[in-house]
């Protein structure tokens, strides 16, 4: 699994199965081998993707799948059509890997994969409620962006923050590249993060995969592929 | 309908709070922000810092094994601290050490090995074969004195996903199962580089369904693949492949699908071993016993090995099956059987250890011999791979997918 999202307002969390094209919705108390509460699954939902967004205030999922992202009513279950697909030429989306999601400015966030030759990653924002083919309100890429590929994202309503997981190339082990980043809404370009948790010594970061935000702890909490390790960090000058 | 309604308001009221306090503080976030642009450049604030928590388990975690009679070899995979680990074939860790230290490790960046999850000694160079999984393309080969951060002797670029191995030194051909493709791919087996298969089984026709342990019965020239049922449903004649879009999902159940020694194409499996009889439950690596024709499968869910007849077919209950608490088995992915001793090594992930077995145990019984790689009394963690990571807010709980 490449993700998984909890569910605050009705306590539950979700889950992508690629490999049974299947979006998995738990009771956050689940433990064991205790069934999904509801699958969505089959031949007019088209799961291409491994990562997903949750919006519980309207009740939505968004799932990448490269060139598209699909929309999903949260409380679907069964073989449902997705109820908006974000895909076209306007959208410029390509390799689009993760997604957050942000309920209260309206504001959906796609991150870009990279793998081999392909070109670098890339941060595109979208309208929340964007369908079909248009065009990404800001697009954060280039070298000065330092973005090569991205992981999972969070957002960070109140101070309009994307936060990245960006674990460099992927076919390096330790890239040198790899590091957490923090952009806002208002970035568009080739504009560096304001913010970046560095891999190195001191943070001990070595290929963050993975990050949740905990607001009221003020803490930034990071997966690490290369680790196996999961290490929150207090940061509260970003919050 | 009215709670749910109400939860929603609750969440609309608790985010209009966070703006609010947002809009408090923007005067001071604005002055900061002018400051970093300046000169039209923002430069980036490095939060360089040490971590106030780290979950993190400090011991390996076993996910296949290998094992060599005849030069005492049990090379342990670990998708943990991505190492290759070579242990006497005869160590038994006693109950009051810590764990038992291996003859070599082999690991590093210089590797190209890192989530391992597929093990094999070359019978007569005695050189060590591994498999990468979702993080690294490579199926890495090391000589019998490799050690330590070193190259392998030489590489293949393996499909995205690769899981199980397994070889006809017969005719010096590898079979590999991908898990990603829903496919095996048979190489040379000194193939290396970018070298292509020889032949791949792939397709609608083959019932392979998330692909993991693969075992090859030479004397009736069959294949046997265990199957997880993460289908992918396509239509008559697709050759299907990752994210093919002509497909969806399923969830079949567990299986195990039979096929010809020489298959290729999109054929069909001769026949399967599936049902609630079976007790398969994430069915991993797998071994057959070709004097006893009997069929071991490491049951990674159901904390069990099963033994089935290599000719069973259908909803069939296994012959034998070792489980309990005296076995020690944990969350087992891997196995390997060793002829010459009549035994068989079963990795139990979750307690960081190999638990070695008669070949003919049933039940809940004690291993004959463990070799650990951690404490006894310590937790496995069972991180890997976590390739996100969630928070629930309510409980004050990290949840870590693997």
């Amino acid at each position: 699994m490449h993700d998984i999202r909890y569910d605050e307002v009705h306590d539950e969390f979700f889950v992508v199965n690629p490999f049974a094209e299947a979006v998995l919705a738990f009771r956050a108390e689940s433990s064991g081998q205790e069934s999904p509460v509801r699958i969505i699954q089959g031949p007019h939902v088209k799961i291409g993707g491994t990562r997903l967004a949750v919006d519980p205030v309207h009740n939505e999922i968004f799932v990448p799948d490269a060139t598209r992202i699909r929309v999903y009513p949260r409380d679907a279950n069964g073989d449902v059509a997705p109820i908006r697909i974000i895909e076209g030429p306007e959208t410029q989306l390509a390799r689009a890997e993760s997604v957050a999601v942000d309920p209260v400015n309206n504001i959906l966030v796609v991150g870009f994969n990279k793998v081999g030759d392909e070109p670098d990653g890339a941060i595109f924002m979208f309208n929340r409620t964007d369908n079909g083919n248009v065009k990404p309100r800001a697009v954060i890429r280039g070298p000065k962006s330092e973005i090569i590929r991205i992981n999972q994202m969070a957002v960070y309503p109140p101070k309009k923050l994307i936060v990245a997981a960006m674990p460099g190339i992927e076919e390096m082990m330790e890239p040198p590249t790899a590091f957490l980043g923090v952009w806002t809404y208002d970035d568009n370009g080739e504009v560096p993060p304001k913010w970046k948790i560095p891999i190195g010594p001191k943070t001990t970061l070595k290929k963050p995969f993975g990050v949740v935000l905990n607001p009221k702890n003020k803490e930034v909490i990071i997966s690490d592929m290369r680790l196996n390790a999961v290490l929150t960090f207090s940061v509260p000058e970003i919050f | 309908m009215i709670n749910r309604r109400r939860k929603e308001i609750g969440l609309l009221t608790a985010v209009c709070a966070g703006l609010v306090l947002f809009l408090s503080h923007a005067g001071s976030e604005v002055s900061a922000l002018v400051l970093q642009t300046s000169n039209g450049i923002r430069k980036p604030i490095a939060i360089e810092r040490a971590p106030q928590r780290v979950i993190k388990d400090q011991y390996p975690s076993f996910s296949a094994v290998a094992v060599d009679a005849d030069s005492n070899m049990l090379v342990v995979t670990d998708e943990n601290l991505f190492q290759i680990l070579e242990y006497d074939r005869r160590e038994n860790t006693p109950p009051q050490a810590r764990l038992s230290e291996p003859k070599r490790i082999i690991s590093g960046p210089n590797t190209r090995a890192e989530m391992m999850c597929g093990a094999y000694i070359d019978p007569v160079t005695k050189e060590i074969y591994v498999v990468n999984n979702d993080t690294q393309n490579w199926l890495p080969v090391f000589s019998r004195d490799a050690r330590g951060n070193v190259a392998p002797s030489r590489y293949l670029a393996a499909p995205h996903g690769t899981f199980g191995i397994a070889v006809n030194e017969e005719s010096q051909q590898m079979f590999l199962t991908v898990q990603h493709q829903n496919s095996i791919v048979v190489y040379r087996k000194q193939a290396s580089g970018d070298e292509k298969p020889l032949r791949t089984i792939q397709g609608s026709e083959t019932q392979l369904e998330d692909p993991h342990g693969i075992t090859l019965d030479l004397k009736n020239k069959l294949i046997y693949v265990s199957n997880f049922g993460n289908a992918q449903v396509l239509p008559p004649g697709s050759r299907g492949g990752r994210r093919a879009p002509e497909g969806y999902g399923k969830f079949d159940p567990p299986s195990i699908t039979v096929y010809p020694l020489d298959a290729s194409g999109n054929v069909k499996p001769l026949w399967t071993i599936e049902g609630p009889h079976t007790m398969m439950n994430w069915p991993s690596h797998i071994v057959l016993h070709e004097a006893r024709q009997e069929l071991f499968v490491a049951n990674d869910a159901d904390d069990s090995i099963l033994v089935f007849r290599a000719t069973d077919k259908g909803d069939v209950a296994p012959i034998r099956m070792i489980k309990g608490p005296n076995t020690g088995i944990k969350n087992p992915p891997g196995i390997a059987l060793d002829v010459k001793n009549s035994e068989i090594s079963v990795v139990s992930m979750g307690t960081h250890s190999v638990l070695i077995f008669p070949v003919t145990a049933n039940g809940d019984v004690k291993p004959s011999r463990v070799v650990r790689g951690g404490p006894s009394n310590q937790v496995a963690l069972n991180i890997g791979n976590p390739g996100a990571v969630g928070y629930d807010s309510k409980r004050d709980q990290i949840l870590v997918p693997n």
